[in-house]
């Protein structure tokens, strides 16, 4: 099943793969033309001690010159699959990639990051190894076997035929130790994988091991797996003994004696051909090596089908990101948000929102504030689709959020994330998000609309200055601003705000609240903010508390009321004292 | 070739199995050189008509013996060299772990979990290589090729030797060439995976940016540009790889070329039989494996000789922390006097604590509080000697800590960090993680006095369930009453709680608290806190900041003086009102 999936990968490489297959039998014909050369100058002329020498030079020359053809041909088939190989897998990748690309924020949540980077990345390089070694070494070596038993039937028909009882026997051979690999193969890996994790943990956790002095414990524990591991090795190590290159030696040497028989017995026959017994020996030599090659992979074969198990198993993945639904393609056009009734269940058990319902006219800003797993985040989640809705409705300009089509929404609703997460490329490509159509002068102006420019003017290579791995030269102040420009690059209809919490400078904080002053001017806007000084001018602020909104109103309103609001407010007066004093 | 003499006392060590396996090597080489030359003797008897059945049946009867006693010794030097190759593997991982196990915490802050799994994967496998792979190639290639050699040139003809040979140091070069050629490829394209790791990496952390701005699409493509860059890399190593066949058959076929051409010119002279003509062919084949080896000797040894290299060096770090030479052995007791004069970090300039003097007397409670970074944590990584302070003393009993040794120590402390580390097994083993034959009462007992046995129940397996990355995903709040629970067990003389009920909520926190108060009478405990309701019952608070007291005294005291943190208290008030979602109060 996993195999014949595998291989339909190889479909579009047809005419490559008839070329390789093509280059592969030419060359194996070549090769084996060689020992059939040598035994028409044994007998023919050796023997018989006589020395042309325009038929010489001819065998001679054809010699030589089939070796060179072989020589290059095999080159090329070896190299042709390499590439087919490479293409299957860079194919591969790309699907699951692009696969994990439409999948739901559900599914991330659900998923541990590591083991979806290692499904992409490390189970396609296994796979690769399958493809690139198994495959190609299994395709030439049959070849090889197959040209070498036509070789020999060519060369002596009786003695081919006596030959092939040798085949049960190989075949034999090689099923019981893919058998009985597989098994010992696996506890090689487990246990190895159980060694690394323990150690891996000891690494971690020595502190704790030592704060409690149990390092002897763990010593032990370890010289256990340790040992486990050495001896699945040994164990490994013996059946590879048993049954690899020393039992396929076993098995030449028998073969060559049924050969020596054959011969030895023809003594009375006058005609017997020296020549045929050296090409039947030297042929001999080129059958076992294909044999001890593709046995060496079969225990590879085994751990390359489960990573190709995993890899489907992503492919498969249903779970996919909410996509438009239903007829018609709205445009938006005011950024007039309504919620109505919305309850919301990450898990199906607990609710995060309870029947939230309010209004965002165009180009006003609705705060919300509350405490930590109040539901804010999840009212934002929700507007930017990353969820699909449970209960109530979400509209924008009077149509339902699910009828929007991917594109029209990202273009005009504007996310700034809490992290302002950065990408790996330039300043310019992080303000662009890889969308060509914005021209140098749309950046230039969102970084200065969120006055960013000042700091990126400083830097050595201004615009295209390198940003590393999630920014991480940046100060965090920085990183908010430019996230704030590459989202005011979009120019979006609507914002969605979510205030970073971290900590910087009085200046940079300045600089950021007049960005965020900005930014909302002529834009709807939901903001959830962390610090009520910045939302003071909010046209409603939603006080939630445990999903629910238990006060709604503007600052003064809300001041007036004494309630939550109030304390929050209080609270960070406080703070703000402290940071004074 | 330096990485043999590095590995000597290795080879000294299990000189049994490497002696017995090398005769027997060396034996399987000269059985090797039999069957050629009984197809030699068939052959001129054939050509002579002079063979009898007899003699056929008595040579083939010894070939038969002969591959059988192959068989058997060639299984036996595998088991005797590999098996001492692993078993330097296992020796070298425990000595890495058991040197680990004595090194500080700071040792750890220096050396990332990756590179020190990477000594004990890579760096030993490539010297487990070396010990096996490494001796069978070294052996093979200069001896059994030596033999075969010596062979050819002695019972055959030497004449014939030396021109059949001509191409073969070609074939040697080539292999040791292409050796070099192909790890640089393979080193680059081995970069390029590691791109397109940290590109997954980045799109998959960043996932919620990249849907926000519906970059999927672009994603795809930087991807692919990455994933095609990988591609070609391979492909390039593909180039190298796979010359190595074509270049051995060439070679191969025209050393047989040279042996045949000029072989017949000693046939027809009569100074060669066909039959040892036949016998000199065979033996070329064989001196094919003894080239090969030769070149990947080189790669073998080269690869070897670094990680060992790396594993010594990591090997020769030492310990942080040392014991002095006649220190007590008997469990550290008593009251606890801190002078901190100053501590500075070695890589910092500014101390990080100043003028810390603290008494507690056994059986008392210290509080400690203070802003991140104002010392909490490096004043008890002081106490339990983590590190070596140079301007300063602690004693407990009267004694220097320097004057007991590390277990008599740790045997005092019991320690409870923010951020606990539980093991991935089951939670009544991480409790009884001090203790492993507590029984399954004290673990529970233990449990309940950190309020976490109901959690526990809660889980389909309790007390068995596995936690960590094959298991549960605990929060961080049952992690922390976990890890005390852990601590409550042993019942230590000095109990130390570095914030560690951050993440439990403070109804919980105030039930634990209790427990403690009644459970630890007469027994001493620390508690640093960001949350004051933690240290509000201590004998003793010491506000630290910037690593220095502010403040000393009582709850009591410490309100009435109204400074930081009379302050902070009512703050953490209101703060808990919040939380508690009180609109009416």
């Amino acid at each position: 099943m996993i195999t014949r999936r595998l291989l339909r990968y190889l479909i579009p490489h047809r005419k490559a793969l008839i070329g390789a297959f093509f280059f592969l039998f030419i060359a194996t014909a070549a090769e084996m033309t060689g020992p059939l050369l040598i035994k028409v100058f044994i007998d023919d002329y050796l023997v018989p001690e006589r020395f042309p020498s325009t038929p010489l030079i001819f065998l001679g020359a054809s010699y030589l010159g089939l070796h060179l053809i072989a020589v290059v041909l095999q080159y090329l088939q070896q190299y042709s699959f390499y590439r087919i190989a490479l293409a299957v897998i860079q194919q591969l990748r790309m699907d699951v990639f692009g696969k994990v690309q439409y999948l739901g924020l559900a599914f991330f949540d659900r998923v541990a990051d590591g083991s979806l980077v290692s499904r992409i990345t490390n189970d396609t390089e296994a796979i690769k190894e399958l493809f690139v070694n198994v495959m190609s070494t299994f395709i030439k070596n049959s070849v090889l076997i197959i040209g070498v038993v036509i070789a020999m039937f060519l060369l002596d028909t009786k003695l081919a035929m006596i030959s092939f009882i040798l085949l049960p026997l190989l075949f034999g051979l090689m099923q019981a130790y893919r058998f009985l690999s597989f098994k010992v193969y696996r506890v090689v890996r487990e246990t190895l994988s159980e060694m690394n994790a323990r150690l891996s943990e000891s690494i971690q956790g020595m502190g704790v091991v030592q704060a409690w002095r149990q390092e002897k414990r763990f010593a032990d524990e370890f010289d256990e797996v340790n040992e486990q591991h050495v001896q699945a090795n040994v164990k490994n190590m013996k059946l590879n003994s048993l049954l690899l290159r020393p039992a396929v030696d076993i098995l030449s040497i028998a073969t060559l004696i049924v050969i020596l028989t054959y011969f030895g017995i023809g003594v009375g026959d006058s005609a017997v051909q020296i020549g045929v017994l050296y090409a039947m020996i030297n042929l001999l030599g080129r059958l076992f090596e294909p044999v001890n090659q593709i046995m060496m992979q079969l225990s590879f074969l085994q751990q390359a089908i489960v990573s190709a198990g995993r890899v489907f198993e992503l492919l498969d993945e249903k779970e996919l990101a909410p996509s438009k639904e239903g007829e018609g393609n709205p445009e938006i056009q005011e950024g007039r948000i309504t919620f109505e009734h919305v309850t919301f269940s990450y898990d199906g058990k607990t609710n995060v929102l309870k029947d939230i319902s309010f209004v965002v006219e165009p180009g006003q800003t609705v705060a919300l504030v509350g405490h930590t797993g109040s539901g804010k985040s999840t009212i934002n989640n929700l507007l930017m689709r990353f969820y699909s809705l449970q209960q109530g409705r979400i509209t924008i300009d009077g149509n339902p959020l699910e009828t929007f089509v991917d594109q029209e929404l990202r273009k005009q609703v504007g996310l700034v994330p809490q992290d302002p997460f950065l990408f790996v490329g330039t300043i310019r490509d992080n303000i662009r998000q890889g969308n060509d159509a914005l021209t140098d002068e749309v950046v230039q102006g969102a970084a200065e609309l969120v006055q960013a420019d000042s700091f990126i003017e400083k830097l050595p290579g201004g615009m295209n200055e390198p940003v590393v791995e999630r920014g991480a030269t940046f100060s965090s102040g920085q990183r908010q601003l430019l996230a704030f420009a590459r989202t005011m690059a979009q120019s979006p209809k609507i914002l969605i705000l979510d205030e970073a919490t971290a900590h910087v400078d009085t200046e940079t904080e300045e600089k950021i609240q007049e960005a965020l002053y900005r930014m909302r001017q002529g834009r709807t806007t939901l903001a959830i903010a962390h610090r009520l000084s910045t939302i003071q001018d909010a046209d409603l602020i939603l006080v939630l508390h445990q999903g629910e909104i238990v006060e709604r109103g503007t600052h003064q309103e809300l001041l007036t009321r004494q309630g939550l609001y109030h304390k929050m407010y209080l609270l960070q007066q406080g703070l703000k004292e402290e940071v004074n004093v | 070739m330096s990485v043999f003499k590095d590995l000597w006392w290795y080879f000294r060590q299990e000189k049994k199995n490497y002696i017995a396996g090398v005769f027997f090597l060396l034996v399987v080489g000269l059985l090797e050189l039999y069957p050629p030359y009984v197809v030699r003797l068939v052959v001129d008897e054939i050509k002579q008509q002079t063979l009898t059945s007899e003699k056929l049946l008595q040579w083939l009867g010894v070939l038969a013996l002969t591959a059988l006693l192959l068989y058997v010794l060639r299984f036996v030097w595998r088991v005797f060299i590999f098996g001492a190759s692993y078993r330097l593997a296992q020796l070298l991982r425990r000595r890495l772990l058991n040197h680990w196990s004595r090194m500080s915490p700071q040792f750890f802050h220096r050396h990332r979990t990756g590179d020190l799994m990477a000594h004990a994967t890579n760096d030993v496998q490539a010297v487990q290589a070396t010990a096996g792979e490494g001796v069978l190639t070294l052996v093979d290639s200069i001896v059994f090729g030596g033999l075969v050699v010596a062979m050819m040139a002695i019972s055959l003809s030497w004449k014939l030797t030396l021109i059949a040979l001509l191409p073969m140091p070609i074939l040697a070069l080539a292999i040791t060439y292409y050796g070099k050629w192909m790890h640089e490829r393979f080193r680059t394209a081995q970069a390029a995976f590691s791109d397109i790791n940290d590109k997954v990496q980045e799109n998959i952390s960043g996932v919620r940016v990249v849907k926000s701005f519906g970059r999927e699409e672009r994603e795809k493509a930087s991807f692919m540009t990455l994933s095609e860059d990988v591609t070609r890399k391979n492909l390039a190593v593909a180039k190298v790889q796979s010359l190595f066949g074509p270049t051995i058959s060439l070679i191969a076929g025209i050393a047989f070329f040279l042996a045949i051409v000029f072989g017949s010119r000693y046939v027809i002279r009569g100074e060669m039989t066909i039959g040892q003509l036949t016998q000199f062919t065979i033996y070329l084949g064989l001196l094919i494996w003894p080239m090969l080896a030769f070149g990947f000797l080189f790669n073998i040894l080269q690869r070897g000789r670094a990680s060992y290299a790396r594993i010594r060096t990591l090997l020769a770090v030492k310990e942080d922390v040392q014991e002095n030479k006649g220190a007590i052995s008997t469990p550290a007791t008593g009251d606890i006097q801190l002078n901190i004069h100053s501590f500075t970090y070695t890589e910092a300039n500014v101390p990080v604590l100043r003028d810390v003097n603290v008494f507690v007397k056994k059986g008392e409670t210290l509080g400690i509080v203070g802003r991140t970074g104002s010392g909490k944590s490096t004043l008890f990584k002081l106490l339990m000697r983590e590190m070596d302070m140079v301007d300063g003393e602690i004693q407990i009993g009267g004694k220097s800590l320097t004057d007991y040794q590390l277990s008599a120590l740790r045997f005092a402390f019991g320690y409870v960090p923010q951020d606990p580390f539980l093991f991935s097994t089951t939670i009544a083993k991480n409790i009884a993680f001090a203790d492993p034959k507590a029984s399954q009462e004290e673990i529970e007992a233990a449990a309940r006095l950190a309020c976490v046995h109901e959690d526990i129940l809660a889980f389909e397996k309790g007390y068995e369930t596995v936690v960590g990355e094959r298991g549960v995903t605990l929060s961080g709040g049952q992690k922390q009453r976990i890890s005390i629970a852990r601590a409550l067990l042993m019942d230590p003389e000095i109990l130390i709680l570095d914030d560690s009920l951050s993440a439990v909520d403070a109804r919980t926190e105030e039930a634990i608290l209790t427990e403690l108060r009644r459970e630890r009478e007469g027994k001493t405990t620390l508690i640093a806190a960001h949350r004051f309701s933690g240290v509000e019952h201590a004998e003793q608070i010491i506000v630290l900041e910037d690593g220095q007291i502010q403040e000393k005294g009582t709850h009591k005291q410490l309100l009435a003086n109204s400074g930081w943190y009379a302050w902070m208290y009512r703050q953490q008030q209101l703060e808990s009102l919040i939380v508690k979602g009180g609109g009416g109060g």
